[in-house]
């Protein structure tokens, strides 16, 4: 163990700068697109988890109106079959490990079930390896991303809806007007984090062929044999990705927490 | 200003918890008329305030019945004169109760102003320029007018539950149900906030109150009804019930407050 980092090393990673410039291309679209998937599926998720469905509520009505209170007949009225499948989504999710899913992902439904046409697009990124590690950490973020959403509903205050629908709103008014807006203030801060998480987390998506930073190290070191140094670079990108969102994030909510104390 | 047209019927009410365990309502039954200003007064966890929730279902009862507009509310459903099913619309008879909150309930997002016309507006379409007009007349009247564009952080609680009855005010409610509307404040705020309830008891406004301010109580209130345990113990004018109380339960909670 002489030299634990060797200067010149660096020097010899210049043939591979468009490698790196690339693989930040790729990081910084993968993390966009799963951005903008999880927040549509977390969207679907929250909604179907907090939703009001309950086909088998004409059990738990009593003869003459009244709701049955307990029994089987009650239990079964309270069952809420969309709420049921968006839970066992986000426990599913959360309870296994993202590059297992990515693989699945990747090997199981996108190698077998489907098939992708394989094209690049801005030049260089391949579409049949990019498209399945999008979709597998959007589903992911999506499972993150419904809890923190159904997290900052349920953290306002139960009068802010007594209130209202005491004034005569329905629920989906008092969603609208009341509980939304204040609850989407409170869990800004969350999933801006959480992109800062998702940037990280997308270097598991070398594993299946995406051309992120991560395997841009890869490259470099199946051709060079040297190691340390562009695993350094490496660093250098994600924290020079990652340092600036999360303060920009910080800046974000001291401006927003001014807000509350007007 | 009592008239003996019947607003409310409340029939045997019950709400039970735990398979029936735990009454918090066991069978209340109690008539409430136009103009009425029924203070309900009781213990803590008499079930005072689930009764008041209950009225507007913001609690579901588990028995018995709430008639209101001729129509049964506690039901999901009930069949009209032709037989058919039709749905209970809580939403349209909650409008024509208006509820005051022990925490005031404002929406914090909200000036004072759009806290007052967000459901006229929203819900009943009453034109934005007609409600706000409306609403600074209801401000003036509570002397709140120079506060419409604040927020409710930057009010007084007495300020904040004024703010809460004008609210509650602008759906024009048949009754209004204050819900222990000083129990959160400081001493030196209750008066005002009594002060807006009497005036709208001397306009003719029905009332139903829980409260701890006897005081206020005896002085407007035109019928008392005592509560325990989930259960209607006495009911009576003022007169009868300070004065001459007949419940030994009733003597007892009056000797520990007055």
């Amino acid at each position: 163990m002489d030299n634990f980092i060797k200067i010149d090393n660096f020097s010899r990673l210049t043939p591979y700068t468009t490698l790196f410039w690339q693989g930040t291309v790729v990081t910084v679209m993968l993390s966009l697109c799963t951005v903008a998937i999880g927040f549509v599926l977390a969207l679907i998720l929250s909604g179907m988890r907090l939703s009001h469905f309950y086909p088998l509520a004409f059990l738990a009505l009593d003869k003459d109106g009244h709701k049955m209170e307990e029994g089987w007949r009650a239990t079964l009225g309270k069952a809420n079959p969309i709420s049921f499948i968006a839970t066992a989504y986000v426990e599913i999710l959360r309870s296994t490990p993202v590059l297992v899913q990515v693989a699945i992902i990747y090997y199981g439904v996108f190698g077998s079930l489907i098939e992708l046409p394989s094209f690049t697009f801005l030049g260089f990124i391949k579409f049949e390896r990019f498209f399945p590690g999008v979709v597998a950490l959007g589903m992911n973020s999506g499972a993150y991303l419904c809890e923190i959403m159904r997290s900052g509903i349920q953290s306002i205050d139960g009068g802010q809806t007594e209130a209202a629908r005491s004034l005569g709103m329905s629920q989906l008014q008092n969603m609208r007007y009341i509980i939304l807006p204040q609850a989407i203030k409170n869990i800004l801060p969350a999933i801006a984090n959480e992109f800062v998480v998702i940037i990280k987390e997308s270097a598991i998506t070398y594993t299946i062929g995406v051309q992120d930073i991560m395997s841009a190290v890869n490259a470099v070191r199946g051709a060079t044999f040297i190691i340390i140094e562009p695993l350094l670079v490496a660093t250098a990108i994600y924290f020079c990705l990652c340092f600036p969102t999360s303060k920009l994030i910080a800046y974000f909510e001291r401006r927003m927490s001014r807000g509350d104390r007007r | 200003m009592e008239t003996g047209d019947k607003l409310i019927e409340v029939i045997d009410l019950e709400k039970h918890y735990n398979s029936g365990t735990i009454k918090a309502l066991d069978g209340v039954t109690v008539t409430i008329n136009k103009g009425d200003v029924m203070v309900v007064i009781g213990p803590s966890g008499s079930g005072k305030s689930t009764f008041l929730r209950s009225l507007n279902l913001l609690e579901e009862p588990t028995g018995g019945a709430i008639i209101f507009d001729n129509v049964d509310i506690t039901k999901k459903k009930y069949r009209d004169e032709n037989g058919k099913w039709v749905k209970v619309n809580m939403d349209l008879h909650r409008q024509k109760m208006g509820m005051v909150f022990q925490h005031f309930n404002l929406f914090p997002h909200k000036t004072i102003m759009e806290n007052m016309t967000l459901s006229p507006i929203k819900v009943k379409k009453v034109p934005e320029e007609e409600a706000k007009k409306k609403a600074l007349e209801l401000l003036d009247r509570v002397g709140l007018a120079d506060r419409a564009e604040a927020y409710p952080i930057q009010l007084s609680g007495g300020q904040k539950q004024r703010i809460a009855i004008v609210r509650a005010l602008m759906m024009e409610p048949d009754v209004m149900l204050f819900d222990e509307p000083t129990s959160a404040l400081d001493p030196e705020m209750v008066g005002e906030v009594l002060d807006v309830m009497r005036e709208l008891a001397k306009d003719g406004m029905t009332m139903v109150v829980v409260t701890h301010e006897m005081g206020f109580a005896r002085e407007v209130g035109n019928r008392i009804l005592f509560m325990s345990d989930g259960k209607l113990l006495e009911e009576g004018s003022p007169e009868e019930i300070f004065e001459t109380p007949k419940h030994p339960r009733l003597k007892e909670f009056l000797s520990k407050v007055l």
